[in-house]
């Protein structure tokens, strides 16, 4: 009995040995066959989404009152860590790019990365308001848009919000609730940022960033206000998508108290 | 438990059953045998069987039955038996106090309140019919249909489904509390597991419903119509308006509408083959001629009809309370035996559903206690079962024994319940009908005897000519009787069929001689008419002869030739000479001791035995114009001329022998149940193989030794002939050890009742037992048989509908035909539930890892679904139609308790060997599909809760790049059709190793069955349809998908060939070693 049950044990160890083996063995060989620098396909991502920073725990809304620190001091300090790597003292290796054009190193062994300076985001660049404005009623949240790899952004692509009360339809901007300011001016977003080239050849890339700072009325605090904000000017990238709400848009919500 | 309980409950119930029908069963015991050589036989009727004229009697158990303590110990019994046990109880006692048969015609008058000239009035009758009810057989109980559908509903796996569809609602209702973004997954994937149990049971429902309809036979068998005596005039009354005290007309041709005490007959004959079995018309008449009411010739049955002359009666019971009634409830009472196959595949979904359960329950605990949500926790536990559970199986099931219920349709064995086609299959024991069913059912001149000499005539089924020597001026003589002395004629209009297939008007053996001598002399009617018939005594069983004079077709003799045939020993009286090669000689001692030698050896080959004489009339003493008279018999009847014998049987078919070998290297004991003779039975055992040429009973040993027959060692002998009687008086450890120690069994002189008991024998040695029956009072032993195979030809509604077989051509040899599919299928079964159960892991799998390791999703559940219920159902019922790997009527009937359908070894091999093969093959093609499109293998490992999160839109790659969670998403539903293409291909090769289970797949032959390349051919242009043309319907979740990822599976897929044919290799190679005995299922 005893000996029919280890005869048992050691035909699965020695069948499951083997497969373990084959496994691993094709794995490795199907990762050989991969570049360590581009993914094979990217095709599943042809157009990039937008994302904020800093992103609420709370599926994309902001609750914070001006006057208690407490309440935004996650924000803020998310904010600081984001934009750590764009500090002048880690972009010594980064080079100044033509403005306004395509940065193309497909000939370049070592792909540079371009600068981009934190004064550009102006009031938002943390340097004058420590609190990024949500002390003063001027919170400022940072648009992105994702990385990938090869992207060449077309025409003059820039970010534009607008906005809304959450009870509906009426525009939060035409009642003067809130007052969106862009940084750089317009929301543009410079095409020497692109293409990128990838982790392992472009280590030092930082993705361009828009600040957009929401001057909240007064008036209107307490209010839910809801903000979209798309990329426009570039025809080859998308931002209706159907299913994918996050494709060259952002919806987020702020509401503030007093 | 509750289940279980009520199983147990109805069982007792239906052994208690089982009692009353023992009873009824000894109240038919075969007591008197007359003797009569030559019986009438009506071949009016649809039974040309030539059963021996038993005339049944009882012994005293119907009076016994009537003392106070029985009644109430049935009454018991039957109030367990039935619902309406109060009503039930009280008709017994009814029938059990039936003594109308001593009454006479006044008395009953009296009884009844009415009067035999005048009948009841109307009103009388109105009150007597809603006291008692309609004279109809109340149909069963049955079960109302929304009753049957709902079981369908909830039987099987459908449980775990619904489980599963009330999970996601749930989960559905949760998230939509919660506002989250998409909830109505979960509601599609509940109301497609709803959809799919409906269906399933929709599917099951419509296949039981066509195959009950048990007791629809019976009520058919009531007369439609019944002429009745009411306000003293003759009325036409629907026979269900027929009350207690009626006065009915019955006339030749009728069945008789209700138990009637007859009151006037004229030449009243009934045949009772529906309530006994017997078909020979027994004669009815006022007298009250025996204490046992079925017995004594003054009462007729309802259901039964009148074969010939007219009667008058009073109704003494209806309805239910009848003779047929009592059967006809106990039948119906009697519940169908749970099918060997309902066992397996019962067996099999508790297997499924406990693995599927445990596996459920511990991953959720695993993952809840990994500080999963409970809603994702119960998420995952939907995916489990999902994955556990075969969906398509059962309906694969199903289709697969239909289809063999075709084939096996094609070879005449019509199937009426579906499971009864395996069931065939696991047949250990088959207890046969003789007459009709061995034999060909018509007796047939099987042997000649003159000169001195006996010479052997073809019995076959289709004969044309007869090889014997025909060139003696004896036989000449001798085939003038034949043709003369014979009143059986064909009936006209025939001349194309061959004589053989022709209807004939007469008895058995008149026809036998009739078809005979048509064979050998061509035209026998021209011949009688050339020869003018001037005087006839037909047969009697007084005279034990038959005699006929007749004008010589010699234009130039004039004399008048009388010709005689019947009993050998009365014949052989009546002769002082005998025909030696045409001459007469005188009949000395040593001529008769020849004809002694003759007869007996003739006799004891089962045959009946017919003796010939003839004289020719002296022309001085008998003129043209002599007057014959029969009454005074003015001619000679002694000192006749002996010609010779001819001896008749019923001979087998021809198939038979072969058959009953077949069923014999199969391992199947063929036992043989019929109401003849033990020497004829005995006679047609042997010759068919029943009783082996080398094998002696008791009896033939004690002759063989000379010694009495209870010294014989009992154990020595291998054969035996039980006779009715024996076994009326044996008690069930007596046949059990009868059933025990004999390989070879005849039955013989059983009244059909008796089959009960044998079938319950053979059943309690754990036997699965296949009976045959025609009669209706067969149908409690072909319900209780485990397979009861009724006879299409002969059979009586009631016994094809109480069967679960009906046999077109009443053939033994299409039995046989009938196990050896029933044991492919059984086979084929095994290897469809392999191949199903195998991807189950592959489906498993991918929940157990995406919970443990937290990788995104690799499959979802609705792909599961496509897999279970779309590509791999074409390839599993196909392979129902794989051939036979070795001879399988070479080996022993299946063990029903060891031989599992579902056994360890085949669970083990699918689940843990090719299962997990298919799951690593598929593993590897998702992480590939990954991996191309950016995201490294340790990139995946613990992302499930940052992948899955809508909030998060930047979920970064191994290279940089930044994912949208829409964009996840869709990358995990092409890792779902990647995975879902891998399962399938990989399917392809489970497909192919599960043709056999020990051969090599070349032995096999990889095109001989082409419904397997139909099957693989769908099954990938199923998969194909998915991926490309459903690719952008986002509910389904598949994606278009490249084309080299169809390939990354495909070593996996001959790895798992080659793996199964080293399997087999080593399997053919040590037998009964340890391999053999782990890897083969």
């Amino acid at each position: 009995m005893e000996i029919r049950a280890c005869l048992i044990l050691l035909f699965y160890l020695v069948f499951y040995g083997f497969l373990a083996a084959l496994f691993t063995f094709t794995m490795w060989v199907m990762l050989q066959t991969l570049s360590s620098d581009i993914p094979k396909y990217r095709d599943r991502i042809s157009s990039p989404g937008l994302m904020i920073s800093p992103k609420p725990d709370t599926a994309l809304e902001f609750y914070f009152n001006k006057s208690d620190a407490q309440s935004y001091a996650e924000y803020v300090s998310t904010l600081r860590k984001f934009l750590e790597s764009y500090d002048d003292s880690k972009q010594s290796q980064n080079i100044n790019c033509t403005p306004g054009r395509i940065f193309d190193q497909n000939d370049v062994a070592v792909k540079k990365a371009c600068r981009f300076n934190l004064s550009e985001l102006g009031q938002c660049s943390g340097k004058e308001d420590k609190t990024f404005g949500y002390s003063k009623g001027t919170p400022c949240v940072l648009v992105k848009m994702n990385r990938i790899i090869g992207l060449k952004p077309e025409g003059e692509p820039r970010i534009h919000c607008t906005s809304k009360t959450a009870w509906g339809a009426l525009k939060a901007l035409e009642e003067g609730m809130v007052e969106i300011n862009y940084f750089p001016p317009e929301g543009l977003i410079d095409l020497m940022y692109f293409p990128y080239y990838g982790k392992s050849l472009h280590a030092h890339y930082l993705q361009p960033l828009v600040a957009v700072q929401l001057a909240i009325n007064s008036n209107s605090t307490k209010e839910e206000i809801a903000i979209e904000c798309k990329i426009l000017g570039s025809p080859n990238l998308k931002n209706e998508d159907d299913r994918d709400k996050f494709l060259g848009r952002i919806a987020f919500k702020v509401q503030m108290t007093e | 438990m509750v289940k279980e309980a009520s199983e147990m409950g109805s069982t007792n119930s239906s052994s208690k059953a089982w009692h009353v029908v023992y009873k009824i069963i000894k109240i038919w015991n075969v007591m008197i045998i007359e003797a009569v050589p030559d019986v009438h036989h009506n071949t009016k009727t649809l039974f040309l069987l030539q059963k021996k004229s038993d005339v049944y009697s009882v012994e005293d158990l119907w009076d016994k039955r009537s003392r106070k303590t029985d009644i109430g110990d049935e009454e018991e019994k039957y109030k367990d038996l039935k619902g309406n046990k109060k009503k039930k109880a009280e008709d017994l006692k009814k029938e059990v106090e039936l003594d109308d048969h001593k009454l006479s015609a006044s008395e009953l008058e009296e009884k009844y309140g009415t009067s035999v000239n005048k009948g009841l009035s109307s009103a009388r009758a109105a009150e007597i019919l809603a006291r008692d009810g309609p004279n109809s057989l109340t149909p069963p109980k049955a079960t109302p249909e929304i009753v049957k559908f709902l079981k369908q509903m909830v039987g099987g796996f459908s449980i775990l489904l619904w489980i599963g569809a009330v999970f996601s609602w749930i989960s559905f209702g949760i998230q939509l509390a919660q506002g989250a973004e998409s909830p109505f997954d979960n509601l599609y994937l509940g109301v497609v597991l709803a959809l799919v149990v409906i269906l399933t049971g929709i599917f099951a429902y419509y296949q039981e419903a066509k195959s009950t309809n048990i007791m629809a036979s019976f009520s058919k068998m009531i007369p439609q119509q019944a002429l009745v005596i009411r306000d003293a005039e003759k009325k036409e009354l629907p026979a269900d308006q027929l009350v207690v005290g009626d006065i009915v007309e019955i006339k030749g041709g009728d069945r008789i509408p209700a138990d009637i005490r007859l009151i006037f007959t004229q030449g009243c004959k009934v045949d009772n083959s529906s309530l006994t079995g017997e078909s020979e018309p027994q004669s009815r008449s006022c007298d009250f001629t025996h204490e046992n009411p079925l017995e004594t010739r003054n009462i007729a049955f309802y259901s039964t009809t009148c074969v010939e002359g007219t009667a008058t009666g009073i109704v003494i019971n209806t309805g239910d309370r009848t003779v047929i009634g009592r059967i006809a409830s106990l039948t119906s009472g009697v519940g169908n035996e749970k099918t060997p196959i309902a066992i397996e595949i019962e067996h099999f979904v508790y297997l499924v559903a406990g693995v599927a359960i445990s596996i459920g329950v511990l991953f959720f605990i695993i993952s809840v206690s990994m500080r999963y949500k409970i809603l994702d926790s119960i998420i995952f536990l939907i995916g489990i079962i999902v994955a556990n559970v075969p969906e398509g199986l059962l309906a694969t099931v199903t289709v697969s024994l239909s289809l063999t219920a075709k084939r096996m349709a094609k070879k005449n064995c019509l199937v009426k319940n579906l499971e009864a086609v395996e069931t065939l299959g696991s047949t250990s024991i088959i207890c046969s009908d003789k007459t009709g069913t061995l034999t060909q059912n018509r007796m047939t001149v099987a042997h000649l005897w003159f000169d001195n000499q006996i010479y052997s005539a073809d019995t076959s089924e289709d004969q044309t000519t007869q090889p014997f020597d025909q060139s003696s001026p004896s036989w000449t003589a001798l085939s003038k009787i034949v043709t003369l002395c014979n009143r059986a004629e064909f009936r006209p209009g025939q001349e194309n069929l061959p004589i053989m297939k022709r209807v004939v008007v007469g008895d058995a053996s008149e026809t036998a001689l009739l078809k005979f001598a048509e064979v050998i002399l061509g035209d026998v009617m021209s011949i009688r008419a050339r020869n003018r018939k001037v005087a006839e005594i037909p047969f009697n069983s007084t005279n034990k002869f038959q005699l006929s004079i007749h004008e010589t077709d010699d234009p130039n003799d004039k004399r008048f030739l009388l010709v005689m045939k019947g009993a050998p020993e009365r014949i052989l009286e009546r002769c002082s000479t005998i025909m030696i090669n045409g001459k007469e000689e005188p009949l000395d001692s040593e001529k008769a001791e020849a004809f002694q030698t003759a007869y007996m050896e003739l006799g004891g080959l089962g045959e009946r035995v017919l003796g010939f004489c003839h004289l020719y009339l002296p022309e001085d003493e008998f003129p043209d114009t002599y007057p014959f008279d029969t009454d005074s018999m003015n001619f000679p009847t002694s000192n006749l001329c002996f010609v010779g014998l001819l001896s008749m049987i019923d001979p087998p078919r021809s198939t038979v022998p072969d058959a009953v070998s077949k069923c014999r290297s199969a391992g199947i004991k063929v036992i043989m149940v019929t109401g003849d003779h033990p020497i004829t039975a005995k006679a047609i055992a042997k010759s068919v193989g029943i009783i082996s040429a080398t094998s002696e009973t008791v009896e033939d040993i004690a002759k063989r030794l000379n010694i009495p027959v209870e010294q014989v060692n009992r154990r020595e002998a291998t054969a035996a002939v039980v006779n009715g009687m024996e076994l009326k008086d044996m008690s069930l450890q007596q046949l059990d050890e009868i059933l025990c120690n004999h390989s070879e069994i005849v039955f013989a002189r059983t009244s059909p009742q008796q089959k009960l008991i044998i079938v319950e024998g053979c059943q309690r040695q754990g036997a699965v037992v296949a009976v045959t029956g025609d009669g209706v009072n067969d149908s409690p032993a072909l319900k209780k048989a485990d397979i009861g195979i009724a006879m299409g030809i002969a059979g009586s509604d009631a016994a094809k509908n109480a069967a679960d077989m009906v046999l077109l051509d009443d053939n033994f040899a299409s039995i046989v035909t009938g196990v050896e599919e029933g044991r492919l299928i059984f086979d084929n079964l095994k290897k469809t539930i392999a191949y199903t159960l195998t991807k189950n892991i592959a489906e498993l799998c991918p929940f157990l890892i995406y919970i443990i390791a937290s990788i995104p999703m690799p499959i979802g559940t609705i792909t599961i679904l496509f897999i279970d219920l779309g590509t791999d159902i074409i390839p599993s019922v196909a392979l129902a139609y794989e051939k036979a790997e070795s001879d399988i009527m070479n080996r022993r009937p299946r063990n029903k308790r060891k031989d599992r359908l579902v056994n360890e070894q085949l669970a083990v091999y699918s689940y843990l060997q090719i299962g997990i093969m298919q799951s690593v093959g598929a593993f590897i093609t998702y992480f590939t599909v990954y991996a191309e499109q950016g995201f490294l293998p340790s990139t995946l490992l613990g992302v499930r809760v940052d992948w899955e999160n809508n909030a998060i839109n930047d979920f970064e790659d191994s290279y940089g790049q930044q994912w949208t969670k829409y964009q996840r998403m869709y990358l995990q539903w092409t890792g779902y059709t990647a995975f879902f293409v891998s399962i399938t291909i990989q399917q392809v090769a489970d497909l192919i190793i599960r043709k056999t289970r020990r051969n090599s797949i070349f032995q096999q032959g990889l095109f001989r069955n082409k419904v397997i390349w139909v099957g693989i051919f769908s099954q990938i242009g199923i998969a194909l349809i998915l991926t490309y043309g459903l690719g952008h319907v986002t509910a389904l979740n598949f994606t278009p998908l490249r084309f080299q990822y169809w390939f990354v599976a495909v070593p996996f897929a001959i790895l798992i060939w080659v793996y199964d044919e080293v399997r087999k290799l080593f399997i053919r190679r040590y037998p009964g070693s340890w391999w053999d005995k782990n890897m083969y299922y």
